[in-house]
C-alpha cells in the first residue's frame, strides 16, 4: 500500500514537474552583516571569488549541486534589514547560517538572532548548516568555540551541524554542501 | 491493497480540495501569496502576471510587496518590467520595504544589457522616494557616463526626477553638472532629453537657476535638432525660444535653420516653431526676411486643418491667437477654413471665428454665400453664430452690407424660427450701421412681426418700427398691436422698445400718432408692473408735455456709430499666449497661472513667478517600460505638447 501511495506522490510530482519545470529547494543564507554571505552564494554558484558590496535587499541565485537545484536566497545582514528576514522564512528548506569566526564582540548577537530566527514557526522543519567562516583570519574561533557560542548543542529538534570555512580558498564549502544534500534527501 | 490505495487517493484530493476552499476563504491575495512563493518558476511566474493584472484594474495588491519584491530577481525581462511597474505603484506606500529592492536595483544598473541598465535607473527615480536615493547616486554616476545613448538618456531624466525629489542632493553630487555636460552629448537623443530635463528643473525651481542657454550651446542645438524625434525637437524648440539671442545676425540664423521644423508632421513642433518665429520678430528687423518667414508659415498651418479633428481645434485654436498678431497672414487661404458638413461642431465653431477674422474687402462675397449656407443647418447654435458672422462681416465692410442684406432676406424667407429671430436681430443692426443705405428692405422685415418671438428679435424690430417709421405704410397698425398685447409682454427690454417707438412715431407724425402715444404711456404707468418701465413712460410724458423741442432733441438724436463688439484677447494676454503657443494655454486662451498650479503652492492661489516658462512639455521619457532604444516617444505624436508627467503627479490641470 505504501508502494503506491508513493506511486501517487510521484505521480503528483512528475505532473508538476511536467507543467511547471524543475522543483526547486529554497535555501536561505543568513548572518550578521560582514560574515561572507555574499562571497559564499558566488563562491558556490560560480566558484569564484567576486567583489561585494553590503547587500542592501537581497541576492537569489540558482545553484546545482549534484543534480538538485537550490535556489539560494543572500539576505543582506545590517540591523535594518534583518527585521524584514522573516518575509523570506516561507517554504524554506535549509538555513545556511554565516559567522564570521574572527568577530568576538558580535557573536553575542549572532547567537540571538539566530535563535530568534530558530524560534520561528516557519523554519520549523528546516535544517541549519552553520559555517564558521574567515578561518584564514588571525585569531579565528575554531568551530567548537563557534558552536559554543551560538549554543548549537542545546538545540533540540532540529538537524544541524557546523562547519569551518574560508569563502576566499572555498575551503569547506563543499563539505558543507554534502551535509546539505543528505539532509534535505533524508527530509523527503 | 488497489482499493486502499484509490482511497487513499480520494484522502489526498479531499485534503487539496480543503486547501483551495481555504485559500478563497481568504481571498485572492492570499492564493496569489501563496504562489508567488511557490517552488515552481513558472507558476511564480504566472502569479506575477496575475498581480500586475490586478494591480491595473485597481484592485489593491499593496499587500503582496515583499512577496513581489522576491521575485525581482530574475533572467525574465517580462517579470523584471511587470514587478518594476509594480514597484513604482506601490513604493511609496511601502518606502521601509522598498529598500529590499535596493541590491537588485543596483545590480541591474550594471547589467551588460542597456536596456536593463535604463530600466533601473529609470524605475530607481521613478519611485520618487527618499529611502532610494542615498543607493541610487552611485548607479545614476555611471549611467550618466554610461557607454550606451539609452542608458545616457534615461539618466539623464533621472536626474530631473532625483532634483524633484531633493535639489540639494542633485546639485552636490554633480547630476545637475552632468546633464549640462549632456547638452555636448555625440547622441541627439541624449542632447534633446538633457534639454527637456534642464528645463523641467528651471521650471521646478527658478529660484536656483538650474540653467540659462549659453550662446555656446545654441549651435550644438540648432545640430542636433534635425535628427531627434519630435518631443526632442519640441523641448529644442521651447529652450531656444525663451533665448534671447546676442544679435541681430544670430536671430537670423536660428529662424533660418528652424525653418524646416515647419514642415514636420507633428502639430506640436509646428506650432512651436511659429512661435519661436513669432518670438523673434523682435529681434529680426529685415522686413524681406519677417515677409519670408510669415509666408513659410502658411502651407503648414494649412496642412494642420487636414488632420483629426481634435488635431483642427488646437489648430484653430492657435491660429486665432496667430492671426491676432497677423490679421492678414492667411487671408488668400480662406476657402480653407470653409466648414464640411460633417466637421464636429466645436470645429465649426473655431472655423467660423477664424473666417470672420482673415476675411477681407475682397472675399466678402465667397464668404457671405458659405455663411448663408450654415445658416441653413440644422444646429441652432450654429446658425445664430453664422449669422451674427454675417452682420459682423456687413458692418465691418461697407461694400459687403448689401450682399449681407440680400443674404438675410433670403433667410428670412426659410421661416424657420430660429433663424428668424437671429435675422431681424442682425437686419436691424445693419440698418443703424448704414442709415439710408436699406430702408427697401423694411417692409420686408415687418412682413415677419408675427414670427418675432424671441426678445431679442422682437425689440430690434420695435426699434425698427419707430427708427424708420416713414417707409412703413402700416406702422400704425404695427404698433397699436403692440401696445395692445403691451402687458402681456414679459420682456422689459421688449416693453422699453415699444415705448420707445411709439414716442419716436409721435415726433416723427404728431397727428397720427397722438392716440397711440397716449395710450402706449397710459398702459405703461398705469398697468405695468416693472418700476424701471413705468419711470421711462413718465420722463418720456413730462419730457413731452413739458418742451416738445426738448423731446425731439432727445429722442431723435444722432446715435453713436454700432461698434463691434471686441473679440480680441487683450495686449498683456496676446503675448503671454503667443509665447505658449502649441501649450494648453494657448488652447484655453487662458493665462497658465489661471489653472496650472505648482505642487508647493494650495489649488487656487495663482503662481507669482514670471510667466515665462510655459505649461512643460512632458518628460520626453514618456515611454513605457517596454520601449527600445530607438522609440523615445515617437508614437506619441500628439498635438498638444503639454502633459504632466510623472515626476510631479501633483500638477494640477483644471478646466
Amino acid at each position: 500500500m505504501g508502494q503506491l501511495v508513493k506511486v501517487g506522490g510521484y505521480v503528483s510530482t512528475l505532473f508538476n514537474k511536467l507543467v511547471y519545470g524543475d522543483k526547486e529547494v529554497r535555501i536561505l543564507v543568513l548572518g550578521l552583516d560582514g560574515a561572507g554571505k555574499t562571497t559564499i552564494l558566488y563562491r558556490m554558484q560560480i566558484g569564484e571569488v567576486v567583489s561585494t558590496i553590503p547587500t542592501i535587499g537581497f541576492n537569489v541565485e540558482t545553484v546545482t549541486y549534484k543534480n538538485i537545484k537550490f535556489q539560494v536566497w543572500d539576505l543582506g545582514g545590517q540591523t535594518s534589514i534583518r527585521p524584514y528576514w522573516r518575509c523570506y522564512y516561507a517554504n524554506t528548506d535549509a538555513v545556511i547560517y554565516v559567522v564570521d569566526s574572527s568577530d568576538r564582540d558580535r557573536i553575542g548577537t549572532s547567537r540571538d538572532e539566530l535563535m530568534s530566527m530558530l524560534n520561528e514557526e516557519e523554519l520549523r522543519g528546516a535544517a541549519l548548516l552553520v559555517l564558521a567562516n574567515k578561518q584564514d583570519m588571525k585569531g579565528a574561533m575554531s568551530a567548537a568555540e563557534v558552536s559554543e557560542a551560538l549554543g548549537l548543542p542545546r538545540l533540540k529538534n532540529r538537524q544541524w551541524t557546523i562547519f569551518k570555512t574560508n569563502a576566499l580558498k572555498g575551503e569547506g564549502l563543499n563539505d558543507g554542501m554534502d551535509w546539505l544534500v543528505n539532509a534535505i534527501k533524508g527530509s523527503k | 491493497m488497489m482499493n486502499a490505495a484509490i482511497q487513499t487517493n480520494i484522502a489526498r484530493l479531499q485534503v487539496m480540495k480543503a486547501k483551495v476552499l481555504a485559500a478563497l476563504r481568504k481571498g485572492e491575495n492570499y492564493e496569489l501569496k501563496t504562489e508567488l512563493n511557490s517552488e515552481y518558476k513558472e507558476r511564480r511566474k504566472e502569479a506575477v502576471r496575475r498581480v500586475i493584472a490586478n494591480m491595473t484594474v485597481g484592485k489593491d495588491v499593496s499587500g503582496l510587496f515583499t512577496d513581489v519584491l522576491k521575485n525581482m530577481h530574475t533572467d525574465d525581462l517580462e517579470i523584471k518590467k511587470l514587478i518594476y511597474l509594480y514597484l513604482i505603484n506601490y513604493a511609496k506606500t511601502q518606502p521601509d520595504l522598498v529598500i529590499l529592492a535596493i541590491n537588485t536595483f543596483v545590480k541591474d544598473a550594471e547589467d551588460s544589457n542597456p536596456l536593463i541598465r535604463a530600466l533601473a535607473i529609470r524605475t530607481m527615480g521613478c519611485l520618487h522616494v527618499q529611502e532610494v536615493l542615498d543607493y541610487l547616486c552611485d548607479p545614476l554616476r555611471k549611467c550618466l557616463k554610461d557607454a550606451n545613448p539609452y542608458v545616457r538618456k534615461t539618466a539623464v531624466m533621472c536626474v530631473a526626477k532625483v532634483f524633484n525629489l531633493n535639489a540639494e542632493s542633485a546639485e552636490e553630487n554633480g547630476f545637475v553638472e552632468g546633464v549640462r555636460a549632456a547638452l555636448s552629448d555625440s547622441n541627439t537623443m541624449v542632447v534633446s532629453n538633457a534639454v527637456s530635463a534642464l528645463a523641467e528643473m528651471n521650471d521646478m525651481a527658478p529660484q536656483r537657476k538650474v540653467w540659462k542657454l549659453e550662446p555656446q550651446s545654441v549651435s550644438k542645438l540648432l545640430t542636433a535638432i534635425n535628427e531627434c524625434v519630435e518631443w526632442g525637437q519640441i523641448a529644442i524648440l521651447e529652450a531656444l525660444s525663451d533665448y534671447t539671442p546676442k544679435d541681430e545676425k544670430e536671430a537670423e540664423n536660428i529662424c533660418e535653420r528652424l525653418l524646416p521644423r515647419l514642415q514636420h508632421a507633428n502639430g506640436s513642433v509646428v506650432l512651436t516653431t511659429v512661435r519661436l518665429l513669432l518670438m523673434y520678430e523682435k529681434f529680426v528687423r529685415r522686413a524681406d526676411l519677417l515677409a519670408q518667414f510669415a509666408k513659410k508659415m502658411v502651407p503648414p498651418l494649412v496642412t494642420l486643418l487636414s488632420s483629426e479633428p481634435e488635431i483642427q481645434y488646437v489648430a484653430l485654436r492657435n491660429i486665432n491667437i496667430i492671426l491676432q498678431r497677423h490679421p492678414r497672414l492667411l487671408s488668400k487661404e480662406i476657402r480653407v477654413f470653409f466648414c464640411r458638413y460633417n466637421d464636429p461642431i466645436y470645429v465649426k465653431y473655431e472655423k467660423l471665428d477664424v473666417l470672420v477674422r482673415i476675411c477681407s474687402e475682397r472675399n466678402t462675397e465667397p464668404l457671405l454665400n458659405e455663411l448663408k449656407e450654415y445658416a441653413k443647418e440644422v444646429d441652432a447654435d450654429f446658425v445664430h453664430r453664422a449669422i451674427q458672422a454675417i452682420s459682423r462681416l456687413a458692418i465691418c465692410y461697407e461694400s459687403a452690407a448689401t450682399k449681407a442684406i440680400a443674404v438675410l432676406t433670403e433667410l428670412l424667407e426659410t421661416k424657420v424660427d430660429h433663424v428668424v429671430q437671429d435675422v431681424i436681430a442682425a437686419a436691424a443692426e445693419i440698418l443703424r450701421r448704414y442709415p439710408g443705405k436699406f430702408e427697401s428692405a423694411i417692409p420686408t422685415l415687418c412682413e415677419y412681426m408675427d414670427y418675432a418671438i424671441e426678445p431679442h428679435a422682437k425689440s430690434s424690430l420695435v426699434w425698427v418700427l419707430g427708427e424708420y417709421s416713414e417707409h412703413i405704410n402700416n406702422v400704425h397698425n404695427l404698433l397699436s398691436t403692440c401696445i395692445d398685447s403691451f402687458i402681456e409682454e414679459e420682456d422689459a427690454g421688449v416693453q422699453l422698445a415699444i415705448i420707445n417707438s411709439a414716442v419716436k412715431f409721435f415726433i416723427k407724425q404728431p397727428q397720427r400718432g397722438q392716440v397711440l402715444v397716449l395710450n402706449a404711456l397710459k398702459t405703461a404707468t398705469e398697468k405695468c408692473a416693472n418700476p424701471d418701465v413705468r419711470d421711462r413712460a413718465y420722463i418720456y410724458w413730462r419730457l413731452m408735455s413739458a418742451d416738445p423741442n426738448a423731446a425731439r432733441a432727445v429722442v431723435l438724436a444722432e446715435k453713436p456709430p454700432v461698434e463691434l463688439e471686441n473679440v480680441d484677447l487683450s495686449p498683456a494676454l496676446l503675448q503671454e499666449l503667443v509665447s505658449e503657443l502649441g501649450c494648453v494655454s494657448s488652447v484655453l486662451q487662458k493665462s497658465e497661472k489661471l489653472f496650472v498650479y505648482k505642487r508647493t503652492e494650495k489649488a487656487g492661489v495663482p503662481r507669482d513667478s514670471d510667466a515665462l516658462g510655459s505649461a512643460q512639455p512632458g518628460d520626453l521619457d514618456g515611454d513605457a517600460l517596454g520601449a527600445s532604444a530607438t522609440d523615445n516617444g515617437s508614437g506619441m505624436a500628439g498635438g498638444m505638447n503639454t502633459t504632466t508627467n510623472e515626476g510631479e503627479p501633483e500638477l494640477l490641470i483644471s478646466f
